[in-house]
């Protein structure tokens, strides 16, 4: 391809690594996800032995009623405890492979959910039309706002201006001259009331994330409306996250100065920490009064000296010379419309009212879905590839612990039948086995990603919480056992079709 | 003999390997009475294993027909078989095969679970069974646990918990010492007397023949001899 192109072009043309890259990520991600699979079901392995060990107590005071069922379940148990550390592989096989599936179900799960439309009392997105990152006039909010309010009864926002939050998004490090992940700051600058609020019944209700109210107690969310409505008081306080008050090594209470070269360049950010976020929250992120930031850029307006974000050292400025991103400081602006009708006669009014930039107003999944677009060979090769091939690839395990185990017992099966079970007992026999190990490994696995996960809680970007969707519980055993199946069905009918007279003219 | 249990017309089994067929049995007919002890001789594969599998079901002949009391046994599917097999007749392995994870007990009790019998009535013939073969201290004890005399007399009890009429054995005291044989042969010689059975046995032991009412030699396929023993 570089040979059509002229000499003094070669060479300057970057090499693109951004698939090598996300490739290296996914891999690595897949990676570090089987190893705590690996390590989990390794620790469960002992919880599973206790389980068969329970069952069969269970069975053995089932089998003193004397019903037969209890009896052929008791062997299927027995013929597990037979070879350990096979039936332990098997498991350790399952348990990873749902594992690992539930983190792909729940990613997917999450991403569907967000991406699919609701009908009424939904969140629109308004954007900058033609340029990404979108960076709007900070008058859109309050304008929109005021279209929206203007539109018929039915169709005006419930809650009023409550129901629109504009977002512009900061990027900043403590230190400027030594920039590094640990002491970098992102938060996004908003009203602090948009976070969590109080309506008129007197319910908390929050604006930025439909499952921030029900995932917090109530000790969290008095804590959390406490702390915005300090951060709406005095606009310099802020909230970080737990994890990145660690990373910076900081204190509530305490001011820290923030710098942001790469975008708000050379205005120095005093901020006071008033609290931190709840725990599993927005790990990582923060929140700042956009009031702050506005009012910082109207300052650098009538500077005459201000800081070099690189340098920390103070320099002359024009006075009355704009910062770049004064009118662009906007990114996003949300609006809690009732119903679809309202955002096409909100969207319409938008693209007549902002011409410069323009903008467009759509439902929230499809603004995500434009965000994800980028992505969207990821989800896809989770969904149709990597899912599909570790499915297969739990099967091929299975089909060869449970082939080695049917062949170790070729003549033991042939005993069965010479005494007169029937080719379809045999068969079920090796079945059951399988499914029962099928069942515990999925089970117990998609209990432990359900409910353990439950309690790290983290959030991704502004997608929300992810969790492991209830669902799980059941897919999670009905995965493992569709597993064994397809991986013992092989197997199985090896053993249905044991020639009894063959085994036999063999060991003889 | 008035009234045979076995009777075998004609009988033909082949088997193909390759493009080659091999005759293993060849026109072959004999009765076995009712509580007859039957000895099969021969040098290894004169066809005696396989004439044992098809008298007690677990193979079809090509040709010819074995009738086992009233049923035409040739003339049944795989199923019908594993039916008959577990009610009218009881296996005694060279290697005994028990399940080594069941104890004896639920060893004995394995065939008795295809039947429609209750918990009391199981439990009463898996008894007399252990009784039997003198093994009613032993029976929560696994396969592992116990001597090769005693897990082949575990294998006794198990074919015979059913009550069949026939009793068939593969070489049953080839891996036992002189002792534990006797103890063996002694226990089918009772199991014919007072029991009734019908015992055919295959075996290279000219001694455990000897305790049989009759001996059959068999040679590439065919009977070439046939000796009664007069008790």
């Amino acid at each position: 391809m570089y040979d059509a192109l002229p000499p003094e072009f070669v060479g300057a043309i970057p090499a693109d690594t951004s698939m090598l890259r996300l490739s290296f990520y996914l891999l690595a991600g897949l990676v570090a996800v089987n190893g705590l699979a690996i390590v989990l079901g390794l620790v469960t392995l002992p919880v599973f032995f206790i389980v068969l060990y329970v069952l069969e107590l269970g069975l053995k005071v089932g089998a003193a009623t004397g019903f037969t069922a209890f009896k052929v379940a008791m062997l299927m148990l027995r013929g597990l405890r037979r070879a350990p550390l096979r039936t332990a592989l098997t498991y350790l096989a399952l348990f990873v492979l749902t594992f690992v599936l539930c983190f792909i179900y729940a990613i997917l799960t999450l991403v569907d959910n967000k991406l699919s439309d609701k009908d009424s009392n939904f969140k629109a997105i308004m954007t900058e039309k033609f340029s990404i990152p979108s960076m709007m006039k900070r008058s859109y909010p309050d304008r929109i706002a005021e279209l929206a309010m203007s539109m018929d009864e039915g169709k005006r926002p419930v809650k009023g201006r409550s129901d629109v939050m504009s977002w512009s998004f900061f990027f900043g490090t403590t230190d400027p001259k030594n920039k590094r992940p640990e002491n970098a700051v992102f938060m996004f600058g908003l009203d602090p009331l948009r976070v969590i609020d109080i309506d008129k019944d007197g319910k908390y209700f929050s604006m930025l994330d439909d499952d921030l109210v029900q995932g917090l107690t109530s000790e969290q969310r008095d804590q959390l409306y406490a702390a915005c409505k300090a951060i709406e008081d005095d606009p310099r306080k802020i909230v970080l996250s737990k994890a990145r008050l660690d990373s910076l090594g900081v204190e509530v209470g305490q001011e820290i100065k923030v710098y942001s070269p790469a975008m708000y360049k050379d205005i120095e950010f005093t901020f006071i920490i008033a609290d931190v976020l709840p725990p599993g929250k927005y790990d990582g992120l923060g929140f700042m009064n956009n009031r702050y930031l506005f009012q910082q850029l109207d300052s650098y307006e009538g500077a005459t000296t201000v800081t070099d974000s690189a340098t920390l050292a103070r320099k002359p400025k024009a006075a009355g010379v704009k910062h770049p991103l004064a009118e662009k400081c906007v990114n996003l602006v949300w609006i809690r419309l009732p119903n679809k009708a309202a955002l096409a006669q909100l969207a319409e009014l938008a693209e007549k009212e902002f011409s410069s930039p323009t903008v467009k107003l759509e439902t929230e999944s499809a603004g995500i879905g434009s965000f994800m677009e980028s992505f969207k060979d990821l989800f896809k090769l989770m969904r149709y590839v990597i899912a599909p091939a570790m499915i297969a690839m739990m099967s091929l395990i299975v089909a060869n612990a449970i082939g080695i185990s049917v062949r170790e017992r070729r003549t033991e099966l042939a005993v069965l039948k010479v005494l007169g079970f029937q080719p379809w007992h045999v068969m079920a026999l090796v079945l059951g086995e399988a499914l029962l190990i099928g069942f515990l490994g999925g089970g117990i696995s998609a209990s432990l990603a359900y409910f353990q996960l439950q309690q790290v809680k983290f959030q991704i970007a502004f997608l929300g919480e992810f969790k492991v969707p209830a669902m799980a519980l059941v897919y999670g055993p009905l995965l493992g056992m569709i597993v064994s199946f397809a991986g013992s069905i092989g197997p199985a009918l090896t053993a249905r079709n044991v020639k009894v007279s063959e085994v036999f003219a063999r060991v003889a | 003999m008035a009234t045979a249990l076995v009777q075998v017309r004609d009988l033909y089994k082949s088997f193909t390997r390759g493009t080659e067929r091999i005759d293993v049995l060849r026109n072959l007919t004999l009765d076995v009475g009712r509580a007859e002890f039957l000895a099969l001789m021969g040098p290894s594969g004169s066809g005696k294993t396989t004439l044992l599998n098809l008298i007690a079901g677990l193979d079809q002949p090509t040709e010819g027909s074995i009738t086992v009391g009233e049923n035409h046994i040739s003339e049944m599917s795989e199923s019908e078989l594993a039916r008959w097999r577990t009610r009218h007749v009881g296996f005694i392995f060279q290697f005994y095969y028990l399940l080594p994870v069941l104890t004896a007990y639920e060893n004995v009790e394995l065939p008795l679970l295809l039947l429609p019998l209750t918990k009391e009535q199981r439990r009463k013939q898996v008894n007399t069974a252990l009784d039997l073969v003198g093994l009613s201290n032993r029976m929560d004890h696994r396969p592992g646990q116990l001597s090769g005399g005693q897990q082949q007399r575990v294998g006794i009890a198990r074919a015979m918990v059913t009550d069949p009429e026939l009793i068939v054995a593969d070489e049953p005291t080839g891996d036992l010492d002189t002792k534990s044989a006797d103890e063996i042969l002694m226990l089918m010689e009772v199991l014919r007397a007072q029991l009734g059975k019908t015992i055919i046995m295959v075996t290279h032991d000219p001694k455990a023949a000897a305790r049989a009412q009759r001996t059959l030699h068999l040679e590439k396929g065919q009977l070439v001899r046939d000796t009664a023993v007069l008790v």
